[in-house]
């Protein structure tokens, strides 16, 4: 799917839809209807803006009235002070937008999780007063009765929703651009999981950037406008809660994630709204407010993703039952016959030399002096019992955590200290212990994230994701919604994403965990076939039996220790391993 | 034979139902628009607005209703503008294109909902009047507002003269002053005005100025520092009931309160009957607060019929404002002969008139400037006396004698 999308067939039903509510539109007499066509393709933009951050990053954020606040007071204040026409007025708004959005990213993108949602809310609430104390309390546009037009002030309402739809529309396809391109894959990933992501050779902080800019941008030339529809601006009504929150619960009621969620949400949610108060609130002042949360929390209940994924699962769910059973045996072990692979000689090049490697965890030492080098095309086998320190091993190895002492070489170049996705970068792959696949990503999607760090061009990593994907056997099962796969083909996946990026040294992280005797065979038959291909592989496993009959060569860790180091049925006997596995009593029996 | 004749009878009955029913709807029924908070956190404010409104409605169609329109009676509609700008707008959208036989409107309270809602009512050319303060709304060079309220900068000039002159009234010459008050928007503007313009141009002298941001945690250090200034009058400017409220106790904890300093607020939140709960009618004697209506002498029937009717303790300015507003619709709808919007604006802005609706306001009079600014427009002041405030500003309207220490 991806990569052979054009985005100008994409953008056809987006530009559909905005001819369509047009039409719907231009045949409406009241101008009260018509303001609501405004509003709803208003706050569907500004949905739309809070998604390209939050629905497509994961990254929560309360904040973003201030850009639509900011936004909003640029073009008004531009008119009011410097007789600016807002036609310039907004794209001005657009500008504040993106230039408030790295300002703001740059600091706040240093916390994570819960912390991050927390310090966007403090922005608004902070903008607010500046702008109370700057005396902005109420800034009226003034009435422009000659050159209405230039103005933006027209009496045909029409033009208003018409504006307003533009903007939605160039939201809309702004959205779609990011969601089919590596950008919004890349994205994707860092929403599902950060740490994968950066181990996929993903730049995080330069992508999130990106991200709250656009976004930034999105919200202000919307707030630019919304101040053109209203004629007054108060920092209650732009850099309120309510502000962005609307933001919010327009995209997680229509979907997030998607363009046609903070849509959908805007198209049911503000028209419902409106109704409410206008019907009700006259009967039962308050009661619409009532019967406006209950309906979200109903949908909420049903729905907890939204509308539109609610709608496409369901969809999905039919299409893919049928397909089942043909994926099913094209994914079967019919594999192609396995080379011949030649361990490597004694006198092979190093590929990874790791000298003296220790981590302290405050009191914990989880890692101590441990020595070892990896020869080129080597399966190496890391052992040890559970708590061993294997996975702070190859966190020290990738760069997630950052080494006590010692180093780390990786051809014959120290790579201590390198970020994660630097590490990649050069040419070191890795799986995790616990998978995180993006569930509702197609198997060949999921594997493309991993291609973006080798590739040059979108096809080139499209072709490299198709062959690992078939290396790793899962040749027929491209296609498919990568939810709908058994835990050995999503174990299979995240191989074949390690193995998207082209690595030279690709670090395995309990492959194997949970699996039967029968898928094990077909994992390691896999892991056979990279191997080789040349791909130097170390891997860690506490599972004996299927890692004699794997590696090359065996270490054995224990409380952080390298207690053994060598061929894998010697190592095996020693007393020292069985004692650490087994304990003293069966040490004694051997 | 008779299949015709009966269908001739069905259509000349129609034909004459189909003329005299948009006649007799012409002249039977004039509606007017009350557009104000009615959900939100100023729900109560348009709750006192409507029952002034109604209140004025039903002593003018008792009254024989709009008589150059052959006895027409008034007919209120209500639309809620909700808590926010965007709301008021709708809802103001929503007055203009649902009832296009609307000649009038008044309502908005807060001034940004009233700036929202003005910025249809102008282009859909429907008068309305409006008590909110702010100069912003009759700065913009429309011509369907009417302010009736005394603009927010003309309140902070004459508040502080009209409140020296209550004093002389009491026999006490005021030569020091003290300002407390709180960080936010109105109270700023406001006691710069004071700082600026009216007390030195008063001569007095000011020997406290302290600023809080609300809400405040305790406000004894505050009272200390006033009580060691003594200043002979204390501007208290907060905007928190709840700051309202540990202010006063603590004025009076320290033996300042009851009248023994006098107290000028400003706002009608210090005046509204909530207080007499939270705070108390012992703790608010002698407080007093300026603002831009209030009821006055003469309108004492109308002020009993009010609580009567709606069992509220007195009539505020709210109540009072959208009652008076409803008989300046009376009086331009009797002046244009027909319901029509821009023939009812004409009326309203060419009034001049010292009787009927014109007591309904401070100052007496109606008569608007270019702007739609009501001209000699004015402060009340009130004072809490026996659990309630009453007018001791200006004096030729005044209830009561102010209550105010002699020393």
């Amino acid at each position: 799917m991806f990569g052979r999308r054009s985005l100008l067939r994409e953008s056809l039903p987006i530009v559909g839809f905005a001819a369509v509510y047009m039409a719907v539109a231009s045949m409406v007499e009241s101008e009260y209807h018509l303001l609501t066509f405004t509003l709803v393709a208003v706050w569907a933009t500004m949905g739309l803006a809070w998604n390209i951050l939050s629905g497509y990053s994961g990254l929560v954020s309360f904040g973003h009235a201030s850009f639509f606040g900011l936004g909003a007071y640029t073009s008004a204040l531009a008119l009011k002070l410097f007789g600016i026409t807002p036609w310039i007025g907004i794209p001005m708004g657009t500008v504040v937008g993106a230039v408030a959005g790295l300002m703001i990213g740059v600091p706040t993108f240093r916390l994570r999780g819960h912390y991050f949602a927390l310090a966007m809310l403090a922005y608004p609430l902070a903008l607010l007063y500046v702008f109370e104390w700057l005396g902005y309390q109420e800034v009226a546009v003034p009435l422009m009765r000659e050159n209405a037009a230039y103005y933006m002030q027209f009496t045909d309402h029409r033009i208003y929703v018409g504006i307003a739809v533009a903007l939605m529309t160039a939201a809309m396809i702004l959205s779609r651009k990011i969601e089919i391109s590596r950008f919004g894959l890349s994205l994707l990933a860092i929403k599902q999981n950060e740490a994968a992501a950066d181990a996929a050779g993903i730049d995080i902080m330069r992508n999130k950037l990106i991200a709250i800019v656009l976004s930034g941008a999105v919200a202000g030339t919307i707030g630019g406008f919304y101040s053109m529809v209203l004629l007054v601006v108060t920092p209650p009504s732009v850099f309120g809660m309510l502000t962005s929150a609307q933001a919010l619960i327009m995209a997680l009621f229509g979907g997030v994630g998607t363009m046609w969620g903070p849509v959908i949400g805007a198209m049911v949610l503000i028209p419902l709204s409106e109704t409410l108060h206008a019907e009700l609130g006259n009967v039962i002042p308050g009661i619409q407010g009532v019967v406006f949360g209950l309906a979200i929390i109903l949908v909420i209940i049903l729905a907890p993703e939204g509308i539109y994924w609610k709608i496409r699962d369901k969809l999905r769910a039919g299409r893919d039952d049928d397909r089942r059973p043909v994926d099913a045996s094209s994914a079967a072990p019919a594999e192609p016959s396995e080379p011949a692979r030649i361990k490597p000689g004694p006198d092979a090049p190093i590929v990874l030399s790791v000298r003296n490697l220790s981590k302290n965890f405050g009191g914990l030492k989880a890692v101590q002096d441990v020595s070892f080098d990896v020869p080129e095309g080597a399966i190496f086998g890391i052992i040890g019992p559970n708590g061993a320190g294997k996975t702070t091993l190859f966190n020290l190895l990738n760069g997630f955590v950052t080494t006590s002492s010692g180093s780390v070489s990786y051809k014959g170049g120290d790579i201590t200290g390198l970020k994660p996705n630097a590490v990649c970068r050069l040419g070191v792959g890795r799986t995790f212990q616990v998978v995180r696949p993006f569930l509702r990503m197609s198997v060949l999607d999921n594997v493309i994230v991993g291609a973006f760090v080798s590739a040059a061009t979108d096809d080139q990593a499209r072709e490299n994701a198709l062959a690992a994907i078939e290396l790793v056997g899962l040749g027929g099962a491209a296609e498919r919604i990568a939810g709908s796969l058994t835990n050995k083909e999503l174990r299979l996946m995240e191989l074949a994403r390690a193995l998207a990026g082209q690595p030279k040294l690709l670090l395995l992280d309990e492959t194997l965990a949970g699996l039967g005797s029968s898928e094990v065979e077909d994992l390691l038959a896999a892991i056979r076939r990279i191997a080789s291909r040349g791909v130097t592989i170390v891997i860690i496993e506490h599972t004996m039996q299927a890692m004699v009959r794997l590696a090359d060569t065996f270490l054995v860790l224990d409380h952080g220790q390298v207690i053994g180091l060598g061929d894998p049925k010697t190592i095996t006997r020693e007393p020292r391993v069985i004692e650490a596995y087994l304990g003293k009593k069966w040490a004694n029996r051997a | 034979m008779s299949t015709t004749r009966r269908t001739l009878m069905m259509t000349a009955l129609g034909a004459a139902g189909l003329l005299a029913v948009p006649a007799y709807a012409q002249t039977s029924e004039v509606k007017v628009g009350l557009i104000a908070p009615m959900s939100g956190p100023w729900a109560r404010q348009g709750e006192l607005m409507i029952k002034g409104a109604n209140l004025a409605i039903e002593h003018i169609n008792a009254q024989g209703g709009i008589k150059s329109m052959g006895g027409a009676k008034l007919k209120l509609l209500t639309f809620d503008t909700g808590d926010s700008a965007e709301k008021a707008k709708n809802a103001a959208q929503r007055m203009v294109s649902q009832e296009p036989d609307l000649v009038a409107a008044t309502g908005a309270w807060l001034s940004s909902f009233t700036l929202a809602v003005t910025e249809v009512t102008e282009r859909a050319e429907l008068p309305m009047t409006t008590l909110s303060y702010s100069d912003q709304i009759t700065a913009r060079g429309f011509k369907y507002i009417f302010q009736t309220s005394a603009t927010a900068d003309t309140q902070a000039n004459t508040a502080l003269p009209a409140i020296l002159s209550v004093g002389e009234r009491a026999g006490k010459k005021t030569t020091t002053i003290g300002i407390v008050q709180d960080n936010t928007a109105s109270s700023v503007s406001f006691a710069k005005a004071l700082r600026e313009t009216s007390i030195p141009a008063a001569g007095l002298k000011l020997v406290v100025d302290e600023t809080f941001t609300p809400p405040l945690s305790d406000a004894t250090p505050l009272v200390q520092k006033v009580r060691s200034a003594k200043p002979e009058l204390l501007m208290l400017l907060p905007t928190a009931v709840s700051d309202d409220k540990l202010m006063v106790e603590k004025l009076s904890e320290f033996g300042l309160g009851q009248g023994k300093l006098p107290v000028v607020a400003n706002g009608a939140h210090f005046a509204v009957p909530e207080i007499l709960k939270s705070v108390g009618p012992e703790l608010m004697e002698g407080v007093m607060v300026t603002v831009g209506n209030w009821a006055v002498k003469g309108q004492e029937s109308i002020i009993d019929d009010f609580k009567k009717k709606t069992g509220e303790p007195w009539m505020t300015q709210d109540s009072l404002s959208s009652y008076g507003d409803m008989w300046i619709f009376k009086e331009g709808l009797e002046k244009a002969g027909k319901a029509d919007r821009k023939a009812v604006a004409d009326a309203i802005r060419a009034m001049d008139t010292t009787e009927g609706a014109a007591k309904f306001f401070p100052g007496g009079r109606i008569k608007w400037d270019d702007k739609g600014r009501r001209v000699g427009a004015t402060v009340v002041i009130v004072q809490w006396q026996k659990g309630a405030p009453v007018a001791v500003y200006p004096p030729e309207t005044a209830t009561h004698q102010p209550i105010w220490p002699k020393n």
